[in-house]
């Protein structure tokens, strides 16, 4: 085992030496060592944390994800912690477009926390950077968790939170984001949804909203760069009726459709299920939405 | 001062003749049954004797030897009672041997002579007659079950002295022919209609694709979505059950001592809900003495498990060999039987542990680790073996009061039961050379046969393997649904319209990586 692992070592950084990232020494209390694996550079790259609760609704993890993967398509390096939901959807979304990613770990940077988490670890200390401010070897303990967070948002430009409920540790990181004076960007959620109430009030507060994918290239100052080919074109008549009733309502569930459309249900679910893998709708806890 | 009585003996859900041979010897009065007698069986002969003597005849003081042939399989039942006793009276000479061979006895023997009803006398009669079997004395207690054998003369007894008086000829019984069963085979029990479920017509859908072919399903939903409301409904919509179909379920459940005494025939198609405290044994058969479970007793019916992860690890994975071979085999140390289990199986679960995952208004408390570990409950294997997940969720109120304001079509039981009935029939006829009968059944080689695509259904599925991350398994259980699909238009082709249908319900469990991968 150890062996295998050779290939990857583990190197260490002070805060004196000259290679320890700029944006990271600016900021209120930097680690005054550093412990990574993988490609250090990518820390003097444009940065954007991705951050979000762990416990995600499908709505924010694919936010998290096709964020991310827009902004690493354009060359941005998404920083995140490696946590299950959003945190994972970042990084990706980030490794999906080829794009660059660095994990900032509560924990030795050797350790994998959560375990299942394994093989984006492994992908990403291939093709990103793994960092923490613990010696290898240290475990995940709870109160780490709060203090990587302001490794997460000094590293970055800006942060993102794609989704968070009221109590979420990545309010916390918004919080020191803003103490850092980076930008802070949140995806709203329907308010009526309790995984979204954290970013609504962020958005309350001042934060930036998201009102499209593509908003995250403008707020960066990035130019887009149209490649993606939209399926619309593609669709047959009854789809173009279906998706219109779901653009109309907004998210609307199956019976719904069959009541509005007149439609049988067979023939609606049949429908909706073409919608979605074309990409153009998305279900999520028995509801469909317009997918973006 | 010897005598041989034809009776039968219970074999898992079959029956095997028996002799008994009685033989009456000089020496000490003693009784010795031969022949591997259980207990229930070796009892017999403190029965016999009490009841021989308080009917008014004598028990011979003799040495008597009672031999159950074949010697070597295990007997075991109160059924012995009867033929034992006759066959000491035989010997005894108080009978006529040879009109006493010309019958099948069984029964259990009250210490006053009264005869007993026994448990599995319909399996036992069956087995009999399939032995060319064609006379059976019986006690009057079984006679409504048994009498739905079409080809077996049965002469029912309340007293050991009527069977005496028949033998002699002094007061023949009559045989019993039954009267003609009160409810005709395929009636629905249920007045439980599909049509007093508000909203859902989604759900309904789905349901009546799982019963055109005996579709397995899971529905996965907070509680108060309707699961529970939606099985229930479900015999509802079941075709009727055959002739054939109803001997095969009373036999089991007669087996199983679960026949309730005034009903010949099991018309009515099985729906079992066992509580998910219920033991792997209980669910799917056993005991040192072999019984049938619930698979069983749900044969060529429901077997609905609501809390579906709730139930024992070692329970769900006990209906795996049964779900695939569509019979279960019980292997214990005194016997090895085998008992049909040809179920529609329909689960239900919550999609985490406090229930509310997902729901809109209630939050859910547990964590994303508990919630996998919940799910995971239900093994790979388990879940491939279930055709279609489907997601249930609470109709919003706004939804219940225009539903009904737009009088929007609400399917109701009976437009349903005759649509799964069509289709039905339109697959036995398909399969009539294969030995399956619903699609359910079919196995990859014979897939390709009767259900071919055309291009388009072809990329819808490719599409469908990328979106979803599918299973090569998964992708077969959307060709045979579409199938259903096309049989319940009554269509000879699948459509692209009706791959996607059965898509849709494929995407549960695949459901938590497609966004992440996408």
């Amino acid at each position: 085992m150890k062996n295998a692992k050779e290939e990857m070592p583990i190197r260490e950084i002070s805060l004196k030496d000259e290679g320890f990232p700029e944006l990271l020494r600016a900021i209120k209390n930097p680690p005054s060592t550093m412990y990574y694996k993988g490609n250090l550079n990518l820390c003097d790259t444009p940065c954007l944390a991705v951050v979000g609760a762990r416990k995600a609704t499908p709505y924010g993890k694919w936010a998290a994800y096709h964020i991310a993967k827009r902004a690493a398509e354009h060359g941005v390096t998404i920083v995140s912690g490696m946590a299950s939901g959003i945190d994972s959807c970042g990084h990706m979304g980030a490794l999906d477009a080829g794009g660059n990613t660095i994990a900032v770990l509560g924990c030795g940077p050797d350790i994998c926390y959560p375990r299942t988490n394994r093989d984006l670890m492994n992908r990403i200390s291939r093709a990103g950077l793994i960092l923490s401010e613990y010696p290898p070897g240290s475990p995940p303990l709870q109160g780490q968790f709060p203090a990587r967070n302001r490794i997460i948002s000094g590293l970055s430009y800006g942060v993102l939170v794609a989704e968070a409920s009221l109590r979420s540790g990545s309010l916390i990181t918004a919080g020191l984001a803003l103490d850092q004076g980076r930008e802070v960007f949140a995806v709203p959620g329907n308010i009526d949804s309790i995984y979204s109430i954290g970013t609504n009030k962020l958005i309350q507060d001042g934060a930036i909203p998201l009102a499209d994918v593509d908003d995250i290239l403008d707020l960066l100052g990035i130019r887009e760069i149209r490649s993606s080919k939209k399926h619309r074109a593609l669709l047959g008549e009854d789809e173009e009726i279906i998706l219109q009733f779901v653009t109309d309502y907004g998210s609307v569930t199956l019976d719904r459709l069959c009541m509005i459309s007149g439609k049988a249900p067979a023939a609606v679910g049949a429908l909706v299920t073409i919608l979605e893998m074309k990409g153009v709708v998305r279900t999520s806890m028995g509801k469909i939405h317009v997918a973006k | 001062m010897y005598s041989r009585i034809l009776t039968g003996s219970i074999v898992g859900a079959d029956a095997e003749t028996v002799t008994v041979e009685t033989d009456l010897s000089p020496g000490l009065p003693n009784v010795t049954i031969v022949g591997l007698p259980d207990i229930s069986v070796r009892e017999a002969r403190e029965r016999i004797r009490a009841a021989l003597i308080n009917a008014g005849y004598r028990f011979p003081s003799k040495r008597i030897t009672v031999n159950l042939s074949p010697a070597g399989s295990r007997k075991e039942g109160t059924h012995f009672d009867l033929p034992i006793a006759i066959g000491v009276m035989a010997a005894s000479g108080d009978i006529n041997t040879e009109e006493a061979e010309r019958y099948a006895f069984i029964g259990e023997l009250s210490l006053d002579g009264r005869v007993n009803p026994v448990q599995g006398a319909i399996a036992l009669a069956i087995g009999l007659r399939n032995r060319g079997v064609e006379r059976l004395i019986l006690p009057a207690g079984n006679k409504q079950e048994v009498s739905i054998l079409k080809d077996l003369e049965i002469y029912p007894v309340e007293h050991i002295a009527e069977v005496e008086a028949h033998l002699s000829g002094f007061q023949p019984v009559m045989p019993y022919k039954g009267r003609p069963p009160k409810s005709p085979v395929g009636s629905t029990s249920t007045s439980e209609d599909f049509a007093d479920v508000a909203g859902q017509e989604c759900v309904k859908r789905a349901l009546q694709v799982a019963a055109a072919a005996a579709h397995n399903i899971l529905m996965v939903g907070p509680p108060g979505a309707g699961k529970t409301m939606m099985a229930h409904r479900l015999p509802g919509i079941l075709p009727a059950m055959t002739y054939e179909e109803s001997l095969e379920v009373t036999k089991i459940y007669s087996l199983a001592g679960q026949l309730p005494a005034s009903d010949g025939l099991v018309t009515v198609r099985p729906f079992r809900s066992p509580h998910h405290t219920t033991s792997a044994t209980a669910l799917a058969g056993g005991g040192s003495k072999p019984k049938p479970g619930e698979v069983s007793l749900a044969h060529f019916g429901v077997l609905f498990l609501d809390e579906f992860p709730e139930f024992q690890r070692k329970a769900l994975e006990a209906l795996r060999q049964p779900l695939e071979d569509e019979e279960i085999t019980i292997s214990r140390t005194f016997a090895t039987v085998t008992y049909p289990a040809k179920i529609m199986l329909v689960a239900a679960m919550n999609p985490c542990p406090c229930g509310y995952y997902g729901h809109s208004t209630q939050k859910c408390i547990c964590s994303e680790h508990q919630i996998l570990q919940y799910l995971s409950k239900i093994s790979g294997p388990l879940a491939d073996r279930i055709d279609m997940h489907i997601e249930i969720f609470p109709v919003p109120y706004e939804e219940l009061i225009e539903g009904g304001e737009n009088n929007c079509k609400r399917m109701n039981s009976m437009q349903m039961r005759s649509t799964v009935e069509a289709a039905r029939s339109v697959q036995i006829d398909r399969y009539r050379k294969e030995n399956i009968s619903y699609n359910s059944q079919l196995t990859p080689s014979i897939m390709e046969k009767y259900c071919p695509l055309d291009r388009e259904s072809k990329q819808l599925l490719k599409m469908a393997f990328k979106t979803y991350n599918l299973t090569a398994r998964s992708a077969q259980k959307i060709v045979k649904l579409s199938r259903t699909m096309a049989d319940l238009e009554e269509l000879e082709n699948i459509s692209a319209t009706h791959v996607a249908e059965a898509i849709s319900y494929n995407r549960f469990f695949t459901m938590g990586n497609s966004y992440e991968k996408r």
